[in-house]
């Protein structure tokens, strides 16, 4: 990974621009202060681009790094990492992307996040996203993989101006494949909030746990693996037909809706690989362009 | 004498709730159509295990919860409508909603002289039964009984079923409305969402089955 790396452990410690810090502060556990919560994993990453595609800001903190690999195209890319390899009861992370006016920036993860067993409460991760006027932003973080006894709450919310741009997507992997773990018991709470001039456009508050997995066709229906696609944007509808015709093949299942500004695709199905193939033919032709080169597909 | 004010206000609910108040709520399957065609749902047994899942994990759970809120005289109406809007899971589901909080508050506002403006369904109901003191949860069980009741409709039409099959699949549904309710009346809005994705996904294969019978 050669590129542009920010400084180590960097020190900003109250420098959150986009009120990071109330989610955290929401009473993810209540356990005392003690020596193993002073343990758990903390992190924080923050990235922002400015006209011309500057960094404006880069600030780590804890297991939280994020870095810009050299960029080939006029898209930069921010790659976000949590170093701990995983999260677990009591760990809270807050991932942060800026693009202010006018300024691309794909924001994506280093690899997929794990959700481990947990026996110490929640695990918290915050994502915080904004795009200025004009701007134009994607978020795509690769998977997340829910182990067996998980306790996840992540909240990932986009504020965007009037005229930004956003494409973001999700996917919930249900368990380690290659040890064909099959989960019993889980707890997710996954928010996302996509805004526009301050006003909600886009909310999907995924929940998961042990009850949903055990239910039926309309719900999990026995998938493995399933994904959100959204095209927040002006004209956001056009990509429809495009879309649609990216649907398959038929081992995914697939569908997707345009309406207000939104392109939403879903998909589910009973492997990861096959999931991720139909997400990154669905992001090729919603983006028209390649897909970070962290992606591991 | 002491109950004759919640007497008169479950009367109205129940009047607005009815098949015959014109929401025009028979016309839509909330996907249950796109879920009968792909050949998930296929019995009245299937029919329950999907409205089911949609009461306790959709659709059901998420109004129920926007309802309990647009009830109370401390919901803030606009908010709770907009983020109803926002979480409509496809453009259909954003037209089923809102065409039906739309009917109803047209109706609604004519028989009482208020003056809301169109909402989504749960918020537009929250709001205008207000006045009518009806206790939270058995409002809330209403109302999922009459959105139970309309998928539960347009199984027995599209499966088809026996109508009788098709009210024994609804009663059999009581305790799961009963307990959502429940939940749902206390519950902040933090605890809204679910995984209904093979619900939001027959929502979105609906729109490019070549016949349809229904909006949604």
């Amino acid at each position: 990974m050669r590129g542009k790396f920010g400084p180590e452990g960097g020190g900003d410690a109250g420098g959150a621009s986009c009120g990071g810090a109330v989610a955290v502060e929401r009473g993810m556990f209540d356990a005392p202060h003690s020596l193993s919560s002073l343990q758990r994993t903390r992190g924080r990453a923050h990235v922002g681009l400015t006209a011309g595609e500057r960094i404006s800001r880069l600030e780590q903190q804890g297991s939280a790094k994020v870095f810009l690999p050299r960029s080939h195209g006029p898209w930069p890319e921010a790659v976000f990492l949590n170093t701990s390899g995983g999260l677990t009861g009591g760990d809270r992370l807050e991932y942060v992307a800026e693009a202010e006016a006018g300024v691309r920036l794909v924001a994506t993860t280093q690899t997929a996040e794990r959700a481990y067993a947990s026996t110490t409460g929640t695990a918290a991760l915050d994502v915080r996203l904004r795009a200025g006027a004009g701007a134009r932003l994607d978020w795509l973080p690769q998977e997340t993989i829910l182990f067996d006894r998980s306790d996840l709450a992540r909240r990932t919310e986009a504020e965007l101006a009037t005229d930004a741009h956003l494409v973001m997507c999700e996917t919930i992997v249900l368990g380690r494949a290659a040890m064909g773990e099959v989960l019993e018991r889980v707890a997710l709470s996954d928010w996302r909030e996509v805004r526009r001039a301050g006003a909600p456009v886009l909310v999907e508050p995924l929940r998961l746990s042990a009850e949903t997995l055990a239910g039926g066709a309309a719900l999990i229906g026995g998938a493995r693996a399933f994904a959100t696609v959204a095209m927040v944007a002006p004209g956001g509808e056009d990509a429809l037909a495009a879309v649609r015709a990216a649907l398959g093949p038929q081992e995914v299942e697939a569908a997707a809706s345009a309406w207000d500004g939104k392109c939403v695709v879903r998909m589910r199905a009973g492997a990861a690989l096959p999931l991720k193939r139909a997400l990154a033919a669905v992001l090729d032709v919603m983006r028209g362009r390649a897909l970070p080169r962290v992606w591991q597909i | 004498m002491a109950d004759a004010v919640p007497a008169a206000g479950l009367l109205t609910l129940t009047q607005w709730l009815s098949p015959a108040f014109p929401l025009g709520g028979f016309a839509y399957s909330h996907g249950l159509e796109a879920a009968v065609e792909a050949g998930r749902v296929t019995d009245a047994a299937s029919l329950q295990a999907w409205v089911g899942d949609v009461l306790r994990e959709g659709a059901g759970r998420s109004d129920a919860i926007l309802l309990a809120h647009a009830l109370s005289d401390d919901g803030d109406a606009v908010a709770l409508d907009r983020l109803s809007r926002a979480m409509a899971a496809s453009k259909e589901r954003l037209a089923e909603t809102l065409e039906q909080g739309t009917a109803l508050i047209r109706t609604t506002n004519a028989l009482t002289g208020a003056d809301h403006p169109a909402m989504t369904l749960p918020v537009a109901l929250g709001v205008a039964s207000r006045p009518l003191a009806v206790d939270p949860v058995q409002a809330i069980a209403l109302y999922l009984q009459a959105f139970a009741g309309n998928m539960v409709m347009a199984g027995v039409r599209f499966i088809p079923l026996g109508q009788t099959e098709g009210q024994a699949v609804l009663a059999a549904l009581h305790p799961a409305m009963l307990s959502v309710a429940a939940e749902a009346a206390a519950a902040p809005l933090d605890a809204l969402g679910g995984a209904a994705i093979g619900s939001d996904l027959a929502a979105m294969a609906h729109e490019t089955m070549d016949t349809r019978i229904f909006r949604t």
